[in-house]
């Protein structure tokens, strides 16, 4: 009685998977979009965080402190966005390299396909070499870092339910 | 070992055949610390067997009184002479042997044999005392408050150290031996109701399988047995060698290993970020040990990654926005500033790796020469412009500052390797290499378990817990890498 209760305990303290997903891919948006930042501050890369407030376009704000706050926010939400698409097609896959192709993917998609989104984005021929390089290296450590985290935290939920289930046959028998 | 080698011996009833047998195999009469005392009780002989250095002379000599007086006391008709014997010898521990082999195993790690004339047994007597140090504090870990007792290089003691600890009944030290001629001590340690049984089989599995003749390197041999860590210099145990420390990784539900002669234990599953918590952050309030935490982590990104960062910014100084464009060198010397660099690196390496082997009364004279004459006069000389020197000694100090010494070695490879990508190919060396480390760091695996764990895989509980010390009663639940049987560590109503 007492054991079960405070399995019952565990479950609820654990969180889900989804809810997992979903402060990953905001983390990590978050996060590597600050290294971005960084990276733009230094001028590895011509392209910062900022870039993402383009889609509407407004004022001269967005230049400035609450521009950097508001899109590293945005990017969070993008990145939740990017982490319920990997959630939905890689999950299963517990190795590093299906994060650094989701990461690939996912820098091909923003800088090919949606590309006429974001008017000060130029196409990719006209980047600098720096840009281009910077850039990759932070979606493929993106998408590591997405990717990884939810294959493992999707094997380690799958795992806890075998156990689950067979300690559960184990009782019934 | 061949076939007729393991087949043992058993005791045979003649002490002379005993005695030619240990003459043969163990050399009696030529090693000078294998001993033997005769002596005569009630009209039989009895022989005792010990290595002198290791067992505590008192004892013996009191068994050997206790032994000798039945002579002068015992006047009744004895029927069975070996319990006699056997109830005679006052020591807690005495164990009945049937093979010679097990004997003499027993009597080369310190305890005595009694063979007694006439019998198929003998007894072992666990009077062992080895020559060591008391507990005294570890150099490398070392609190402003806190216990102060360290593992020593015996493993009775250690374990004895986690018992005080922990009075659990469920607490195991469970005994291997490892080493053809060594036979050296291995305990795996650890809770029985929480540890991942999968992980203690593993590693069990692994220290039986090793085949070696000696252990002199003790942990460091059994760590590369059981990790298999080839040319990786990134640290996949913690080692520690405060009790204090290793009991609570044990009641996280880690597994330790403890081998005999080394003072340092192996706790195993870790992560890169078991390398940088220390005992002090313990110590001191949660504020303060997240502080001090905080400062500890920039210390050691400085040590990866300041030195890096500066001199790309020297060799592409338009790099710079314009609140930081002063950073750079004023002076210029004659050699590039990479050389310099590398120079003031490979001099702070020197330093390093000769104060741990010079004497201490030598050891202040080389930090004086060090510091005066190198730093100093290298600038007058032109040698060296005093910025490399500033960034290369804040790097330094940010290696030292990393608590895992092998962690802050490990660092240091990084660093030149990054140093060498920067002065080849600028920002894409930087961040292609930095991106190599980062993924590099995150496909290792120590023990089935990843290493850069909570940061990738992210866990965003177990990643705070990191980030922020916790305060003791906070910290509910025990850390899900280590995959406890039982997660809870405090039963919270």
């Amino acid at each position: 009685m007492d054991e079960k209760k405070s399995n019952q305990n565990q479950q609820a303290k654990s969180l889900s998977l989804t809810a997992t997903t979903a402060i990953t891919g905001f983390i990590g948006g978050l996060f590597w979009g600050a290294i971005a930042l960084f990276a733009h501050f230094f001028k590895f890369s011509e392209i910062g965080p900022n870039t993402v407030l383009e889609m509407w376009a407004v004022g001269d704000w967005r230049t400035g402190w609450i521009g950097v706050v508001v899109s590293l926010l945005i990017l969070g939400i993008l990145g939740i966005g990017a982490a319920f698409l990997y959630y939905f097609t890689l999950r299963n896959m517990l190795n590093i390299w299906s994060g650094l192709l989701f990461g690939a993917i996912l820098f091909v998609l923003v800088f090919f396909v949606l590309n006429p989104l974001f008017p000060s984005l130029n196409h990719i021929s006209e980047l600098k070499f720096n840009t281009i390089v910077s850039m990759i290296c932070i979606y493929l450590l993106f998408g590591l870092f997405v990717g990884y985290s939810i294959s493992y935290e999707y094997n380690a939920h799958m795992e806890r339910e075998k156990n689950q289930e067979m300690k559960e046959v184990e009782k019934s028998s | 070992m061949t076939e007729a080698t393991k087949i043992m011996k058993r005791v045979p009833e003649s002490l002379t055949e005993i005695e030619d047998y240990m003459k043969e195999r163990v050399g009696l009469g030529t090693s000078f610390d294998f001993g033997i005392r005769k002596i005569k009780v009630l009209d039989r002989e009895i022989h005792f067997y010990y290595i002198n250095g290791l067992v505590d002379t008192l004892f013996v000599i009191r068994s050997l009184e206790e032994l000798v007086n039945l002579n002068d006391f015992h006047d009744e008709e004895v029927d069975d002479y070996f319990a006699l014997i056997k109830n005679r010898i006052n020591h807690q521990s005495v164990e009945e042997v049937k093979y010679l082999d097990e004997a003499v195993d027993q009597i080369l790690s310190g305890l005595i044999a009694i063979f007694v004339e006439g019998e198929t047994k003998v007894f072992v007597v666990d009077t062992r005392s080895y020559p060591g140090r008391t507990p005294e504090e570890p150099d490398t870990e070392k609190v402003i408050r806190g216990s102060r007792d360290g593992f020593v290089e015996n493993i009775i003691l250690n374990t004895a150290l986690i018992r005080r600890r922990i009075r659990d009944e469920r607490l195991r030290f469970e005994m291997l031996k490892v080493g053809e001629r060594s036979k050296t001590d291995v305990s795996i340690v650890y809770l029985e109701d929480v540890a991942n049984p999968k992980l203690i089989n593993s590693i069990k599995k692994e220290i039986e399988a090793i085949e070696v003749d000696g252990l002199t390197m003790a942990d460091k041999a059994i760590e590369e047995y059981i990790l298999h860590q080839g040319y990786n210099p990134y640290p996949q145990v913690r080692y520690t060698e405060r009790a204090d420390v290793a009991a609570t990784h044990v009641l996280e539900g880690h597994v330790l290993i403890i081998v005999d002669t080394s003072p340092s234990v192996i706790i195993t599953p870790t992560t890169f970020f078991h390398h940088v918590q220390h005992a002090e952050e313990y110590r001191q309030s949660a504020a303060t040990g997240t502080f001090v935490r905080w400062i500890r982590f920039i210390g050691i990104l400085a040590s990866i990654f300041l030195l890096p960062l500066w001199l790309l910014f020297v060799l592409e100084p338009e790099l710079l926005p314009k609140q930081l464009d002063f950073i750079g060198p004023k002076e210029t010397s004659s050699l590039p500033v990479v050389i310099q660099i590398f120079i003031c690196d490979i001099g702070i390496e020197f330093l390093r790796m000769a104060a741990i082997h010079t004497p201490t009364p030598l050891s202040t004279a080389m930090g004086l020469i060090a510091a005066v004459l190198i730093g100093e006069i290298a600038v007058e000389v032109g040698l060296l412009i005093p910025e490399v020197i500033l960034y290369v000694a804040f790097s330094a100090i940010g290696t030292f500052a990393t608590p895992s010494y092998e962690l802050s070695v490990a660092n240091k490879i990084s660093h030149l390797f990054l140093l060498i990508l920067v002065s080849l190919f600028k920002v894409p060396g930087f961040v292609i290499g930095t991106t190599i480390i980062i993924i590099f760091l995150t496909s290792m695996r120590s023990l089935n378990t990843p290493y850069f764990w909570p940061f990738i895989p992210f866990q965003p509980r177990e990643f705070m817990q990191i980030l922020v010390r916790r305060s003791t009663p906070g910290t509910i639940v025990r850390p899900a890498i280590v995959q406890p049987r039982n997660r809870k560590k405090q039963e919270t109503s």
